[in-house]
């Protein structure tokens, strides 16, 4: 009697153990189509929580040598630079000379619970593309004939403290550290930074600085910088207090350094750029993370002065997201859709809008996305540098891919590319920050 | 199962034990220490909203949890490897109940791992108090076995 008892017991147990792991990781469920959420009027499925945050990584490769990202037809690719720690951003200077924001994160925080240590690990997989020398500085390569090989490739400012966006007004240069804007004499031609940057403006950095890009724009005229401030958490855990003066588009004074917020409830804006036709600002949003592997879909949006988003309240409009307390049902209210949707999860953190005319008719007049590709979702979404089609200042039309090949067959991520600029030739290029690269696409034959 | 009258020389002495002194025991106060405390700390933030006391709730369940298993693990193995505390009466509801509250406080653990507000509110709370209830019934019949049927008990 005792030993059927036993092993009655040990198979109870067992079967206890095992549906309770399936259930768990039943949670994991698969995503739809992204193309259903591209576009002005995404499908928004309703939104499940999880008991294991789903977390899909795609583990780095890098670029094995003579591989390249695969390119739209019409087009060409080829690295302008290669061997960089951590690129992130680019910027064209009027001479044509291209700098290169190497850049990492801050150093983390202390972990506020156990979660922050498992997902501190997993997410080291992501960003192991070997950058492990010197970083958070800009590179500037000089490539007098636009031949795509330059011939001068030298540090021009280092010891930045996680820099992503540079505008260059006059001959002012301005870098946004993760904790400040800092200005710099610019002297075209030199290759090397003389003069130590003097400090425009603090922005909200540390100790958390959850989401740390500060992606930058200096106005048409000149007078006025815009900033984007990434939001301090996935969802407001890591309370309300840390979220002061985030997800927003703060207006900088250029003359003073005073700023203001211009726009609020955007989670994580970046690749801050003004259309051309409409002269409006225009930005990148990563959204909300954990409520299932299509929502919420990252957008980009034209960004009216004094808009809220919704981020954290709601998305899209009057979707309201119940992880937040207290709610605010009078700002859920007055929260505007964003216009384009790209997708979920799909982490865009670049974009420029083509004015030039060297690549084909059908990227002309609208914008180039980077999208760096998502961590959390089944089956990985991103990872690819796409177009979307403007007409009168508006997107119109399906957003078309240009730039893939960043994940191998295996799902292995060779690169991810993040921001985008276009060089004095036409050409446009790519920051890829887990290959390491600077990639220059051109037309075909050129 | 027939009940077994206690009689001092029985063997009753716990296989996991250092120097007489049973692990089991001395593991117990812990997990129970951590869910009663984190079913506390459930109930601040749920009137709060206050993230801190979410995260207090995070370890508390996280490092009950711990310890709650590595109780279990020497628990499992004196009920198993002596027929005599099998045998005891209290030994099988002491030991499904507190099966019953590491599972709870397993899914507990997940539902904490969530972001803000539904990481507490309302399952997170409910299993805490789930959990809460359990363990002075799991509790006693413990003690039952320690105090009137002598288990551990140095001879």
């Amino acid at each position: 009697m005792r030993k059927p008892m036993t092993s009655r017991l040990a198979l109870w147990l067992t079967a206890l153990l095992l549906g309770g792991t399936a259930l768990t990781l039943s949670g994991c469920d698969e995503g739809g189509d992204p193309k259903a959420q591209v576009g002005a009027n995404p499908a928004l499925p309703a939104l499940t929580q999880y008991l294991l945050p789903p977390m899909n990584v795609a583990r780095v490769v890098g670029w094995k040598q003579g591989e390249t990202p695969t390119v739209a037809p019409g087009l060409k690719i080829e690295a302008l630079a290669t061997g960089l720690q951590h690129p992130r951003s680019l910027y064209t200077l009027p001479n044509g000379d291209v700098l290169v924001v190497e850049s990492k994160a801050p150093p983390a925080p202390p972990p506020k619970r156990p979660k922050d240590i498992v997902m501190g690990f997993v997410e080291s997989w992501a960003t192991s593309g070997g950058s492990t020398g010197p970083s958070n500085r800009i590179t500037l390569l000089h490539d007098a004939n636009g031949d795509g090989v330059p011939e001068t490739k030298s540090v021009y400012i280092d010891h930045l403290n996680s820099p992503f966006g540079v505008a260059l007004v006059g001959n002012d240069l301005y870098v946004a550290n993760t904790d400040a804007i800092v200005k710099y004499p610019y002297r075209p031609g030199e290759t090397e930074m003389k003069a130590q940057g003097t400090t425009l403006t603090e922005l909200p950095g540390g100790p958390i600085d959850h989401h740390w890009t500060k992606s930058l724009v200096a106005s048409k005229d000149g007078s006025l910088l815009y900033v984007g401030v990434g939001s301090n958490s996935n969802i407001t855990e890591n309370g309300m207090e840390a979220e002061k003066n985030r997800a927003d588009i703060l207006e900088v004074d250029r003359e003073t350094g005073r700023w203001r917020i211009f726009a609020s409830g955007l989670r994580n804006p970046n690749g801050l750029s003004f259309e051309p036709q409409s002269g409006a600002l225009w930005t990148v949003v990563n959204e909300r993370d954990e409520i299932g592997p299509d929502l919420v879909p990252d957008y980009m949006t034209s960004v009216k002065e004094g808009a809220f988003y919704g981020w954290p309240y709601s998305y899209y409009g009057q979707h309201v997201d119940p992880r937040v307390m207290p709610q605010r049902p009078d700002l859920v209210a007055k929260a505007i859709p964003p216009d384009y949707a790209l997708s979920s999860h799909v982490a865009p953190l670049g974009m420029v809008f083509y004015t030039a005319d060297a690549l084909p008719q059908s990227y002309r007049g609208g914008a180039f996305v980077g999208e760096h590709g998502s961590w959390n979702r089944t089956p990985l979404n991103g990872y690819k540098v796409i177009y979307v089609p403007f007409s009168d200042g508006k997107p119109n039309g399906m957003a078309q891919d240009v730039v893939t090949g960043f994940l191998n067959g295996d799902n292995q991520a060779r690169g991810r590319p993040v921001g985008l600029a276009v060089d004095k030739t036409g050409a446009l290029l790519i920051a890829d920050d887990v290959g390491n690269t600077v990639w220059r696409v051109t037309p075909a034959g050129s | 199962m027939q009940e077994t009258a206690l009689t001092p020389g029985d063997h009753l002495e716990p296989t996991v034990q250092i120097a007489h002194h049973p692990i089991h025991i001395m593991l117990v106060p812990i997990p129970i220490t951590c869910f009663v405390g984190a079913f506390i700390t459930d109930i601040a933030y749920w009137l709060t909203a206050e993230m801190m006391w979410a995260n207090f709730s995070a370890w508390l369940l996280t490092v009950g949890l711990i310890f709650g298993v590595l109780a279990a693990i020497a628990g499992l193995i004196d009920f198993l490897s002596n027929r005599r505390i099998r045998s005891q009466s209290p030994a099988w509801p002491h030991m499904l109940g507190n099966i019953a509250v590491l599972v709870l406080a397993f899914f507990n653990v997940l539902i904490h791992t969530r972001d803000a507000w539904t990481s507490v509110v309302p399952v997170g709370l409910i299993l805490s108090l789930i959990t809460v209830l359990i363990l002075p019934l799991t509790g006693w019949l413990g003690w039952s076995l320690v105090y009137r049927h002598g288990v551990g008990v140095a001879r």
